[in-house]
């Protein structure tokens, strides 16, 4: 098949709608199962935020005695809300990626 | 008036190296592609910037640190919640989202759910969605450029409008991409340096009192550090915890004042009008605007009444959602080259924002000692703008305060060219044909109507109206993506229906809230942000309309899904920007399926 030919035959079968690529049967299983194990990694980390998240308020309203332990000056629920929770969302991130990339390595 | 200049210089120079990076990257720019998506080449660690840079804006860069002057501890969830969205965005959306191959979030509705309705749906929220975020943005750099100029407020909404048109329509997302890698190092250079030096020179100096611990925890108000004559500019409530002595020259409690007045507890609140002026002395409390913690301990302390802590969690919901949901942040993620890029980049972006946040909390605390009388004009966004000059003093200030003054400016113009890119895409493709001159018509709407919007529209308090974005994000497109990346059964109809109840209901309170605060503040807390009950009742209503219209699901719904979960080595990802705009040369290797470049 010459350039143009090729050419022009794509241009008649790509004038029609966009069409979903289809799936071989074991690709289709690979990409369900995959769904699957991205599902259930995504709770562990979902948690742990959430147990962050909505745990701090309540630390705070039950310990008010954290307000006056301080760290170099500065108090610790400050720290705790202003510092804290960067690192700690970097690493819950990281940890998350490394599982979801292992997931779809491992065959 | 040299702090003016330098100011002057330093906005200059960010324009300046706006436009050459914008001009410079513009010249490979031709085709729809990189107009759109920058043609997917963007790689995560780029595209991190990038989305910070966005992401950072005149809400971050200002607002964080005034939050944190006027309401301190309660204020750090802001800057939690706006970088723990990146986590949800990294677990459920970011690489399924890359891998749909979509180029808007319209274009993603469409492809999941295959319905026309719902795409126009998607791009008429998206426009809206992105016009409510840029106003503000434009309002806030009139508002900093008149407070370095005598020109009025519009010039600042102007230039920034203007820069950001040329740049996007020399290259769309491909010309914005590299602007805002570099908009966002400049954001963290200018909040950082100054940051550290005003530290240095504030533990140096032991604190603005002169040797005397100005300690944040004592049970007082903050006081003056100098003699301060202030002008009230919009109309305030002020209550005070001591008895405070002052100069007035105005209207205080509706009755004309002039000379000396006592102001005390019992008589709080006093409501003070536009134009009148007030004198405060060195040492004296200051008076906080009502509903703001009036004494330092209480500024401290998180938390408080379960009211708050209600306001708390709604607000968190709000943002923590809502980044999942904002289609100026997601259209970024269309420009990494595959999924795995794409779920990369969002870990780049959680450690960016994480560093960047840590410099204006600090600058929040240190102007609650220096710059307190910003508490009583209610202009706390100012503080970065004026703390530089109250601590360092003389050419070293105005230095410092030109710096913090360039990083602003660069946050409304990475912002607002994002917001125009996406905006401005999908009226491209979605009202006109989507050529690379339909974009550019589309540009020149994207940025006039906000212009326009911000010129007539009186300025509002800037993080409350990009909370209430967020909360429309989050009620609209956040349960239609993340139910249609994870459940099968979604249908066009239910996703439409969810989005209507879901932005309706945030757009009825927003609008009942305003009513409210003009007839005597009558509405509840919850209206002011009121995720927390419109995000479920958004899934909710996703749910139970595509339960109800199980006969509405597209056909190949099974390959559509599975497709979006398939790791990139398999080649699934098909791009739909290439098969509707490319050349029949980049069709013809789509057509087998299973290719990509």
């Amino acid at each position: 098949m010459s350039p143009q030919t090729r050419l022009a035959h794509s241009r008649r079968r790509a004038r029609g709608r966009w069409r979903v690529p289809k799936l071989d049967p074991a690709g289709a299983a690979r990409a369900a199962e995959l769904y699957r194990r991205q599902r259930a990694l995504a709770i562990a980390p979902l948690a742990l935020l959430f147990a962050g998240i909505l745990g701090l308020p309540l630390v705070f309203a039950l310990f008010p005695g954290l307000d006056q332990v301080r760290l170099l000056g500065v108090p610790v629920s400050w720290l705790t809300l202003a510092v804290l929770p960067y690192p700690a969302l970097t690493l819950l991130a990281r940890w998350q990626l490394r599982r979801a990339e292992r997931a779809e390595d491992t065959p | 008036m040299d702090a003016r200049i330098w100011a002057l210089a330093g906005v200059v120079l960010v324009s300046a190296a706006t436009f050459y990076l914008g001009y410079v990257s513009s010249r490979s720019a031709s085709t729809t592609q990189d107009f759109l998506v920058a043609r997917r080449t963007v790689r995560s660690r780029r595209n991190a910037a990038a989305v910070s840079g966005e992401y950072l804006s005149a809400a971050s860069f200002l607002g964080v640190a005034g939050l944190v002057l006027k309401d301190g501890a309660d204020a750090l969830w802001y800057p939690v919640g706006f970088t723990a969205g990146y986590l949800a965005l990294m677990l459920f959306v970011a690489a399924p989202l890359r891998r749909s191959g979509a180029y808007t979030l319209p274009d993603f509705c469409e492809a999941r759910l295959g319905s026309r309705t719902l795409r126009n749906l998607a791009a008429a929220f998206v426009v809206f969605i992105g016009i409510l975020y840029v106003v503000p943005q434009l309002q806030a750099a009139g508002l900093a450029f008149t407070s370095i100029t005598t020109l009025p407020n519009w010039v600042g909404a102007l230039l920034v409008t203007v820069i950001v048109i040329v740049n996007v329509f020399g290259g769309g997302m491909r010309a914005i991409t590299v602007v805002q890698a570099f908009q966002y190092w400049l954001k963290l250079f200018a909040i950082a340096a100054p940051t550290f030096i005003m530290c240095v020179l504030f533990i140096g100096s032991g604190g603005p009192r002169g040797g005397e611990i100005a300690g944040l925890s004592e049970p007082l108000p903050p006081a003056f550090t100098e003699n301060t004559t202030l002008h009230v500019e919009t109309p305030v409530l002020l209550e005070v915890q001591d008895t405070v002595k002052l100069v007035a020259g105005g209207v205080v409690d509706g009755e004309r004042v002039g000379g000396s007045a006592y102001w005390t507890p019992l008589g709080s609140p006093y409501e003070v009008d536009a134009g009148t002026e007030l004198t405060f002395f060195q040492g004296s409390a200051v008076p906080v605007v009502v509903g703001a913690p009036p004494t330092n301990d209480l500024w401290l302390v998180p938390g408080g009444e379960p009211d708050d802590l209600f306001g708390t969690y709604s607000l968190m919901f709000a943002l923590f959602l809502g980044t999942m949901g904002l289609p100026h942040v997601l259209v970024r993620f269309y420009t990494n080259p595959d999924g795995r890029a794409a779920r990369r980049t969002t870990l780049h972006v959680l450690m960016l924002l994480g560093l960047f946040y840590l410099f204006p909390i600090m600058l929040g605390a240190l102007s609650r000692l220096y710059v307190p009388e910003l508490l009583v004009t209610g202009r706390t966004d100012a503080a970065v703008l004026e703390l530089p000059m109250k601590i360092a003093s003389g050419v070293w200030g105005e230095i410092l305060g030109a710096i913090t003054m360039a990083g602003a400016f660069a946050a409304f113009l990475s912002t607002s060219s994002g917001l125009v890119v996406s905006v401005s895409g999908v009226l491209s493709t979605d009202v006109l044909r989507g050529r690379v001159r339909d974009f550019r018509f589309a540009t020149a709407l994207a940025g006039g109507a906000p212009l326009a919007l911000a010129i007539v529209l009186r300025p509002q308090d800037i993080t409350m109206s990009v909370g209430m974005s967020f909360a429309l994000a989050a009620s609209t497109f956040c349960p239609v993506l993340m139910l249609g990346v994870w459940w099968r059964k979604l249908t066009w109809v239910g996703a439409a229906a969810g989005m209507v109840v879901g932005g309706g209901l945030v757009l009825t309170s927003l609008l009942l809230d305003t009513v409210s605060t003009f007839t005597g503040d009558w509405a509840p807390m919850i209206f002011g942000q009121p995720a927390l009950i419109t995000v479920p009742v958004a899934f909710l209503t996703v749910v139970l309309v595509s339960k109800a219209t199980q006969n509405h699901l597209p056909g190949d719904v099974a390959q559509i899904r599975l497709r979006m979960h398939a790791p990139d080595g398999l080649g699934f990802i098909r791009d739909r920007a290439v098969a509707r705009f490319g050349t029949p040369e980049e069709r013809a290797g789509l057509s087998d399926g299973r290719h990509r470049k």
